[in-house]
């Protein structure tokens, strides 16, 4: 049987503080990371069995290792924060499509916040064939540009911004963007809503196409509930082939199943 | 050893290995669930509701997480009868359990119009009714709300097909033993008690309410006590059988239902903790009935007040 999606049972190898609530965590996790591509996510199923499970981007799959990289922000992610090496945990994945690298050769990357997650996949994948990759990196501060390194040693060059200034430009990332004169043939970005709009505009703006990896909450994070649809065009090629639908020509998507990453010329937000 | 007991039930002319449906809604048509879950271990997925016309479904938030459950409200999306039947039906003779459709509709006659479309195809093995929905606007729950729309209704769908029909019942009413039986009356099959409750939560940052549709159906856990309430008080006002469904994580909240005098469950927002749950209910309550020597899960149906001989027994207050 090819292998696919399924339900592993992975054990934490390492568990790292990247940052105050900033957690990296490694598993044994041999069949994960073979089958996973860049932008694709998991269902961590919560070891205490009380709760939804939680949607996290793969951020390392390797050999036998994978990782999550996440910021703890509520009783899920604090409860997967307590893990430590040796304990056991299950995660359904990978699911949803990732980005398309095509045969880009000079790509920028903009990632926001834990947005980072989802983006050294592709940013190693790349730069592995020799494409050109820029990391576009914002955050609130210094502290919260986590694995900075990671990127620069896996040959990307790095533009950061930070909201309080402590770090690189003080401001968005996307106005770094905005203002390059080294036009990228292809964009991906990863982040809170509002940069992803703002990306969006930007690589309209330099006739650039960009896929955006949206990030929204899930109950199933497989395709069964319909709770985080996003309106896209209806000819796009990510649209579930629904009927039209009422007087507008889009569709609500699945985040989850279409998604995550959607073509941003696509989206109808 | 768990192998000998017998878990099969019998819902109407439905047959099913297992008692564990798939609710509707949370389980797409299976095929989401399949790399994840072993639908053989399953007695039947209940699709999500299809209407006459497509619907696009509410706005985003559609989901809001709340204490031991979750409020949805996502308004029926679904691509409407015609397509339905064209595009999505065939596929569901590949699935390795039994597939329940639903219908959910804003008059008797297209409750009608529809059932009689889905029934007619032979990978439908039966038709759960959908008059229970609360996220359609006021229409959605106009007809569990009420014991005559309920019969009319029943009695409509009754008249166009034979298939098995489970008619799912509104935990939002008053009385749900009048509704339960005029639904009997009309000529259903078995019911499916209980759909989501309806809530609100709002952002005190915002200030405003945190769905899209403002307010939402609540399942989870937190519900598990007023579904099981309704299940027992549905089961002494008819004798078909009843789905229980309403939080449903374990075999010991399934025993719940059981012994409150459902014939077989639901599982729907516990899918979303874990796909392995559905499968991991069915080994358990093997194990537990064999544990107490008993043949067949229909042996507790109802039993909730026959007491079971433990050393413990309340005794109850005095007087």
């Amino acid at each position: 049987m090819l292998p696919g999606p399924s339900v592993h049972d992975v054990v934490v190898l390492d568990r790292t503080e990247l940052a105050r609530g900033v957690i990296l965590l490694g598993f044994y996790a041999p069949e994960l990371a073979a089958v996973t591509s860049p932008g694709q996510f998991v269902m961590a199923i919560p070891p205490g069995g009380e709760r939804a499970a939680t949607a996290l981007a793969i951020y390392e799959a390797q050999g036998e290792r994978a990782s999550l990289l996440f910021f703890v922000c509520g009783a899920r992610t604090r409860e997967l924060a307590e893990l430590r090496p040796g304990d056991k945990l299950s995660l359904t994945g990978p699911l949803g499509n990732g980005f398309t690298l095509e045969s880009a050769r000079d790509v920028a990357i903009v990632a926001g916040g834990v947005g980072i997650a989802s983006v050294l996949l592709p940013a190693q994948r790349l730069a592995e064939r020799g494409a050109r990759v820029r990391l576009f990196y914002g955050a609130r501060n210094s502290e919260l540009l986590v694995d900075r390194d990671r990127f620069a040693s896996a040959g990307c060059e790095l533009c950061c911004a930070t909201d309080d200034g402590s770090f690189g430009h003080h401001g968005f990332i996307t106005e770094l963007l905005a203002q390059t004169d080294d036009k990228p043939d292809l964009i991906l970005a990863c982040g809170p809503s509002p940069m992803l709009r703002a990306t969006a505009l930007v690589a309209a703006e330099l006739g650039v196409r960009a896929q955006l990896a949206l990030e929204e909450t899930f109950a199933c994070g497989v395709g069964g509930c319909w709770g985080c649809v996003v309106p896209l065009d209806r000819a796009s090629v990510q649209a579930p082939k629904f009927p039209k639908t009422g007087s507008g020509d889009y569709v609500h998507a699945r985040v989850c199943k279409e998604g995550p990453v959607f073509w941003a010329h696509e989206l109808r937000w | 050893m768990v192998s000998k007991v017998d878990l099969s039930v019998r819902i109407g002319k439905l047959e099913l290995p297992y008692p564990t449906l798939m609710a509707s809604g949370c389980y797409g048509s299976g095929e989401e669930f399949e790399a994840f879950a072993d639908l053989s271990k399953i007695g039947a997925v209940v699709l999500k509701s299809v209407t006459r016309e497509p619907r696009l479904g509410n706005p985003m938030p559609r989901l809001v997480s709340t204490p031991a459950g979750m409020l949805n409200a996502i308004g029926l999306q679904n691509p409407g009868i015609d397509w339905y039947l064209e595009h999505e039906v065939a596929k569901f003779a590949k699935r390795p359990c039994a597939v329940v459709g639903s219908v959910a509709a804003f008059s008797v006659d297209d409750y009608a119009y529809v059932t009689e479309r889905l029934a007619a195809r032979a990978e439908i093995a039966a038709i759960e009714l959908n008059i229970s929905c609360p996220n359609v606007g006021s229409e959605g729950e106009t007809f569990a709300c009420d014991p005559d729309l309920t019969g009319k209704v029943v009695r409509a769908v009754r008249a166009v097909t034979d298939k098995t029909l489970i008619v799912k019942l509104s935990p939002n009413v008053t009385d749900i033993a009048a509704i339960a039986a005029e639904a009997e009356r009309a000529g259903a099959d078995a019911l499916a008690v209980i759909n989501t409750l309806r809530g609100m939560s709002i952002d005190v940052h915002a200030w405003k309410p945190r769905l899209g549709n403002l307010t939402g159906g609540l399942s989870g856990p937190a519900i598990r006590p007023v579904a099981v309430l309704a299940v027992y008080e549905a089961a002494r006002a008819v004798s078909i059988p009843i789905v229980g469904q309403g939080g449903i994580e374990n075999a010991t909240d399934a025993l719940e239902f059981f012994l409150a005098g459902a014939s077989a469950i639901a599982i729907g927002t516990a899918n979303f903790t874990d796909p392995r749950i559905p499968e991991r209910i069915v080994d358990e309550l093997g194990a537990y009935l064999a544990a107490r020597g008993l043949q067949s899960l229909r042996d507790i149906v109802g039993k909730a007040n026959a007491g079971f001989g433990t050393p413990f027994q309340y005794e109850g207050d005095a007087g």
